[in-house]
């Protein structure tokens, strides 16, 4: 009876593929949704995770950067790095703000960076220098591609020209993108004095972050200091949760294509071959050995779609920046487990009608002409 | 051959039924994802336009309202109220703050009003009588479960909400307060250390006099007060999508294409697999002299047809989908009849049925007109 369900299924191998690919294109859309998603979150936390203070320091009621103000008094700075256990303190400035470049306009995150505070610039380059002078702008190499924008051109914030004078990687995504401009600069654009937005805080080996952050908290008045991790979490848990509720619909949408797609091939399948079951089942085999073989089918077919589906992601996905570079998309594992288990629904739910179909087919109609 | 492909339907309304909920659900994806798209730069409009202003002035150079800061010198209110035509400028501050309960983290565009740029309805509640006074957008409401009269924390700062509104854009809800609460924010929460940090006037709303030329007084208040920019809330809102597109076109262009991708394939498979099981009808057809051209109308039609049922459930499905989305989240607004999209989307429907009429053309002439005389 298995052999049957192979071999009518595998018999007509365009109608296999093309039901594979319908279902593997709506899995393929679910795990777009899912790696964008994905790819978006991790990148809005690209800064902090990159630069690794072991405690962050900012404004009392803050607790996150992503879309964030902070601003904290320069003495305290001081009086965190004369704490005992404190390596080093380096303070930044920080503002979101809407940039042009050439004639674009797009939403940024612009880190303003003390002459000796490299520690807190950017982690990787592919062009250009450090910032050295005033009116210089250390700008993502994919914001320069898009933007036709690069070394020794000018870009906006507000109403200041920048030099661009470095290419900054892996500090772009549609969300996130960062820049990084001398402190002084950025000062000027915010008309503040005195003040800092984060204090990265390094502390010496063997001191214990998440103690001396909460030494931090109770001795300096109105800062909140949190350990790297926690600090990340409440970023990633911000950027993970906007658009969740999309996200969730349009799995479940995409989920009940497939499901349907699933059903219209069995169904088909069952419809034609109608007179062979039920000569099958007028010589007697039982109802449960042909619903487990009709079963058997829509578990192929979709696990013949899935790993398409599999395959795309892991092999074509990767190369999809290249040709939009805009967008971060990553491809987890769990994701695609989670499809594991959705393809498996999708299964047994594109099963029904056709099984019902069968169960329900009268032996008799084998022998009509 | 509208009669053959009329009948086709018919002879298997289970499939036929089954057939137009998978198109439908194509359909549906694609209108979700489009009204999102679109929903997303009508709340971007509206943000701007609810303020209500004849002309809105910005600090030098800032051409948006969302996502940027401007900070407008105090003294250039008064500045800007002696030129000639205009009658009052009304003062609007954007912060942009976390809100932060339970654990569960949210960015809140906090507008702080005076007089004019408060929230455009309250649906529940009541406008903001003191200083302590916030209304929220009904999605903060919801995810919070806050009700009114709930304490409303900003950055350690007690406030009670007073009202519910629903304005949102930019999938950030907004929130409203006036001066004595910003006022009462920035020095009992020491929000700033230096409160010339914090922009004290982002905006003004400018109500002109009933015969000023707008143009004209634009021009006066730019040449008056160097310190500030002066837009059309139309101008302000237009930069604002622009703004938007460049962060959403890319993720959900791609999205869509797929989607369309989708779409295609799906009626290819159904008429493929639909030409494969009547490959005899096919060939007794040839058999009787019917051209390809002919044969091609026949599985052409099919496939409109299924598509002209498939647009209502798709339509039918968007709606529910987007009803839910927004139920379950306000902040998003999913605008499925937009009317270029709406077309774009129906038009799209009519090329997935061309394609998919031409994926089974190959079948169709490898049909043998011999095979009308062999039994099936």
């Amino acid at each position: 009876m298995f052999q049957w369900a192979w071999k009518s299924l595998f018999k007509q191998p365009g109608n296999l593929t093309g039901s594979a690919l319908g279902i593997a294109f709506a899995f393929i859309l679910v795990i777009f949704f899912d790696a964008v998603w994905q790819g978006e979150s991790e990148q809005v936390v690209a800064y902090p995770e990159n630069i690794k203070p072991d405690i962050w320091v900012m404004q009392s009621g803050v607790g996150n950067m992503h879309m964030a103000m902070s601003f904290v008094w320069d003495w305290k700075a001081d009086k965190i790095a004369s704490m005992p256990g404190v390596k080093q303190v380096t303070p930044i400035l920080y503002l979101n703000n809407v940039i042009t470049a050439g004639d674009t306009k797009m939403f940024a995150f612009i880190v303003g960076l003390l002459p000796d505070a490299q520690r807190a610039g950017p982690w990787s380059m592919s062009a250009g220098r450090q910032l050295e002078n005033s009116g210089e702008v250390i700008i993502p190499d994919v914001l320069s591609g898009l933007t036709g924008v690069g070394i020794g051109d000018q870009l906006r914030i507000t109403d200041r020209d920048f030099t661009v004078v470095g290419l900054s990687s892996g500090t772009y995504s549609s969300a996130n993108t960062v820049l990084f401009v001398p402190f002084k600069d950025l000062e000027d654009i915010l008309s503040s004095t005195g003040t800092y937005s984060y204090l990265l805080v390094d502390v010496d080996e063997g001191i214990d972050a998440k103690a001396l952050a909460a030494q931090i908290r109770n001795e300096v008045e109105k800062v909140n200091a949190l350990p790297h991790d926690e600090f990340i979490k409440n970023d990633f848990s911000l950027a993970r949760q906007m658009g969740v509720e999309i996200i969730v619909m349009m799995t479940a949408i995409c989920s009940v294509l497939a499901a349907l797609i699933v059903a219209f091939t069995s169904y088909s399948l069952v419809m034609r071959k109608r007179q062979e079951i039920a000569i099958i089942k007028a010589l007697g085999v039982t109802n449960r050995l042909i619903f487990y073989s009709v079963m058997l089918q829509t578990g192929l077919v979709t696990l013949y779609g899935f790993i398409i589906s599999v395959v795309f992601a892991l092999f074509i996905i990767p190369y999809i920046p290249l040709l939009v570079p805009q967008l971060t998309l990553i491809v987890s594992l769990e994701s695609l487990l989670q499809l594991g288990m959705i393809a498996f629904i999708v299964a047994i739910s594109g099963a029904l009608l056709p099984t019902h179909m069968v169960l329900r087919l009268d032996p008799a109609t084998a022998f009509h002409v | 051959m509208i009669k053959l492909a009329l009948r086709q339907a018919q002879l298997d309304p289970l499939r036929t039924l089954l057939t137009a909920f998978a198109l439908g659900a194509v359909i549906a994806v694609i209108l979700v994802m489009e009204g999102f798209e679109q929903g997303q730069y009508y709340q971007l409009e509206q943000i701007v336009l609810n303020r209500k202003a004849d002309l809105i002035a910005t600090q030098s150079c800032v051409t948006n309202f969302i996502a940027v800061r401007s900070s407008i010198p105090q003294l250039s209110r008064a500045e800007v109220e002696s030129v000639d035509g205009v009658i009052n400028a009304h003062p609007v501050t954007a912060i942009p703050v976390i809100y932060t309960k339970n654990n569960i983290r949210t960015p809140v565009y906090v507008l702080v009003y005076d007089l004019k740029g408060g929230p455009s309805s309250i649906i529940n509640g009541h406008a903001i009588k003191n200083g302590n006074d916030i209304v929220i957008d009904i999605s903060l409401a919801k995810k919070y479960q806050i009700q009114l009269g709930d304490s409303f924390y900003v950055t350690d700062f007690e406030f009670k909400v007073s009202g519910i509104t629903e304005e949102a854009a930019f999938m950030m809800p907004f929130a409203f307060i006036n001066y004595d609460g910003m006022l009462d924010l920035f020095i009992e929460s020491e929000i700033a250390p230096d409160l010339s940090t914090f922009p004290l006037l982002s905006y003004m709303l400018i109500e002109l006099a009933p015969t000023a030329d707008r143009d004209w007084v634009a021009q006066q208040i730019e040449a008056t007060v160097p310190s500030v920019d002066v837009v059309t809330p139309q101008q302000l809102a237009e930069n604002d999508i622009n703004m938007g597109k460049v962060f959403y076109g890319p993720i959900m262009g791609l999205l869509v294409t797929i989607a369309y991708v989708i779409g295609m394939l799906v009626v290819g498979l159904i008429m493929y697999s639909d030409v494969r099981s009547r490959l005899h009808s096919f060939s007794v057809l040839k058999a009787l002299g019917f051209p390809l051209a002919k044969l091609f109308t026949a599985v052409f039609l099919q496939s409109l047809l299924l598509l002209i049922i498939a647009i209502p459930l798709g339509i039918l499905l968007a709606l529910v989908i987007a009803a839910f989305i927004e139920t379950a989240s306000p902040v998003y607004l999913i605008r499925i009849f937009e009317p270029v999209i709406f077309s774009q989307t129906l038009m799209a429907s009519f090329a997935f049925a061309l394609i998919g009429a031409l994926i089974p053309l190959r079948v169709i002439l490898r049909s043998d007109p011999m095979m009308a005389f062999q039994r099936t």
